[in-house]
């Protein structure tokens, strides 16, 4: 029994405690209160309470501000330099799709010029029948001249159709598969062609040697040839159009003996660049009995 | 499998050699790769197989290259057997003596072969010349050790039966049972 009203009294007497000390403070929060508003001064209370939170926001801020200055200086110049590792990789990207693009054109340009040029020569060519082709094989062998082109028998071409390009002569086709052709080189020992000296009006055969030169062969010591002389095609055989450019008189050696004069010349084809070429018709036996007939 | 497979090297050995490693008409150091892949026939392969790969790699050349049909058939065949009855005679079989033995037969069978066709037809061919000759044979020779690698590379795995035919093979019955 004794024990059960001990433990009462205590907790009567804590009740009484609390409420005394909540109507204390609110009282005082009351008078503070009441007295801040009305005197609107900062009391000794509020510097007291400045004082004892200013270092404590003193070392927030500074921290703050040691955070804030890192972050630009370390994280952010990280940032900055993968954004522009990033950036880079883009530009050095972008940079390579130009220069493959303006090589593109490049060759597309150089492309254009060369077939301009072949078609101008084409329509120079008047009437007479021609196909373009493209050279898509050489050959690498060190005893013979030739290039395979991409039009063949379905394209018209017969075997010995001259070949041209707008610089003159390249060459004859010597054999023929239905979309591909052989052609033999003007350059090729095997090569003899026709030729007149346009100003002496000389006529002779020229051959190929091989090299990038020619040989202007049964050219009598008689004739008068001259260096820097034009050499054209002389069309008695009717395969080449009379007139095309074949090269120039580079060398003429002088021998004391024999009949003919022993003569270079210089091809005005570059063999170098060859890549377009003019496959030249040649007029059929029936074609050329047609046009006999009045 | 393998001679499929040669023949398929081959051809795009021809055709690189005629088109990306040819860029001018008169280009002085194309490489002869085909004749790389003849002496590695005659030195690995055997005869029959050899043969049917030759065939149509002489073929190949003949229509992609050069004017006298047969001229690279008669360079295929002639440097094949060389290299094969040489490498068989000899009693040293390394590739230290391989190599430069490849070269010599180049250059000889070039200068035989061009002896010949200049001979049926006089003043067709570009004339003889050495130095350009010796160049492309130091070219054989340089190109060979890493194509004869990647040529036993092909091999490996031409004979590495990816398609198993032993497999589906028919077989008829054992062969070795005994009959009652």
């Amino acid at each position: 029994m004794k024990k059960k009203s001990s433990r009462k009294r205590p907790s009567r007497f804590r009740l009484f405690r609390v409420i005394v000390l909540a109507g204390v403070l609110l009282t005082l929060a009351l008078i503070f209160l009441v007295s801040t508003l009305g005197s609107q001064q900062f009391g000794s209370l509020h510097k007291l309470i400045l004082e004892a939170v200013g270092p404590l926001q003193k070392t927030v801020s500074i921290g703050s501000s040691t955070v804030n200055r890192f972050k630009s200086e370390y994280v952010d110049i990280l940032q900055d330099s993968l954004r522009l590792r990033e950036k880079n990789k883009q530009l050095v990207k972008q940079l390579q799709e130009n220069e493959i693009k303006l090589n593109r054109s490049r060759e597309a340009m150089a492309t254009n010029a060369s077939l301009r040029k072949l078609l101008e020569f084409k329509n120079s060519l008047g009437q007479q029948s021609k196909l373009a082709a493209s050279i898509i094989g050489k050959d690498p062998s060190t005893m013979f001249r030739s290039v395979i082109i991409d039009q063949g028998s379905n394209a018209g071409i017969t075997k010995g159709d001259p070949v041209v390009n707008d610089e003159g002569v390249v060459g004859q086709v010597f054999a023929i598969s239905p979309n591909y052709a052989k052609v033999l080189l003007a350059i090729a020992p095997s090569s003899a062609i026709d030729v007149l000296l346009q100003k002496s009006r000389v006529r002779g055969i020229l051959k190929g040697d091989g090299t990038l030169t020619y040989r202007l062969e049964y050219i009598l010591k008689t004739a008068e040839v001259q260096e820097g002389e034009y050499v054209v095609t002389a069309g008695y055989g009717g395969i080449f159009p009379t007139g095309l450019r074949v090269g120039v008189v580079s060398e003429i050696i002088r021998k004391p003996r024999g009949m003919f004069h022993e003569i270079k010349v210089t091809p005005s084809v570059d063999y170098q660049k060859l890549e377009h070429l003019l496959i030249l018709h040649q007029p059929n036996l029936a074609e050329i009995k047609q046009l006999e007939q009045p | 499998m393998i001679v499929i497979n040669f023949i398929v090297v081959g051809l795009l050995l021809v055709i690189a050699q005629t088109t990306v490693f040819m860029p001018q008409v008169d280009w002085l150091p194309a490489p002869d790769f085909y004749f790389v892949l003849v002496a590695f026939l005659a030195y690995r392969l055997e005869l029959i197989h050899c043969l049917l790969i030759l065939f149509p790699l002489a073929c190949f050349l003949d229509v992609l290259c050069g004017t006298v049909l047969g001229s690279y058939a008669l360079i295929c065949f002639s440097g094949f057997f060389l290299l094969k009855t040489a490498n068989e005679k000899l009693p040293i079989r390394e590739p230290l003596y391989q190599i430069p033995l490849i070269g010599l037969v180049y250059l000889a069978v070039h200068y035989l072969v061009y002896q010949l066709l200049n001979f049926l037809q006089p003043d067709h061919l570009v004339p003889w010349s050495w130095s350009p000759m010796c160049i492309r044979t130091l070219l054989v020779m340089l190109l060979a050790y890493p194509f004869f690698f990647f040529f036993e590379k092909v091999r490996t795995f031409s004979v590495s039966n990816l398609l198993p035919w032993n497999r589906i093979r028919l077989r008829t019955d054992n062969r070795r049972r005994r009959r009652t």
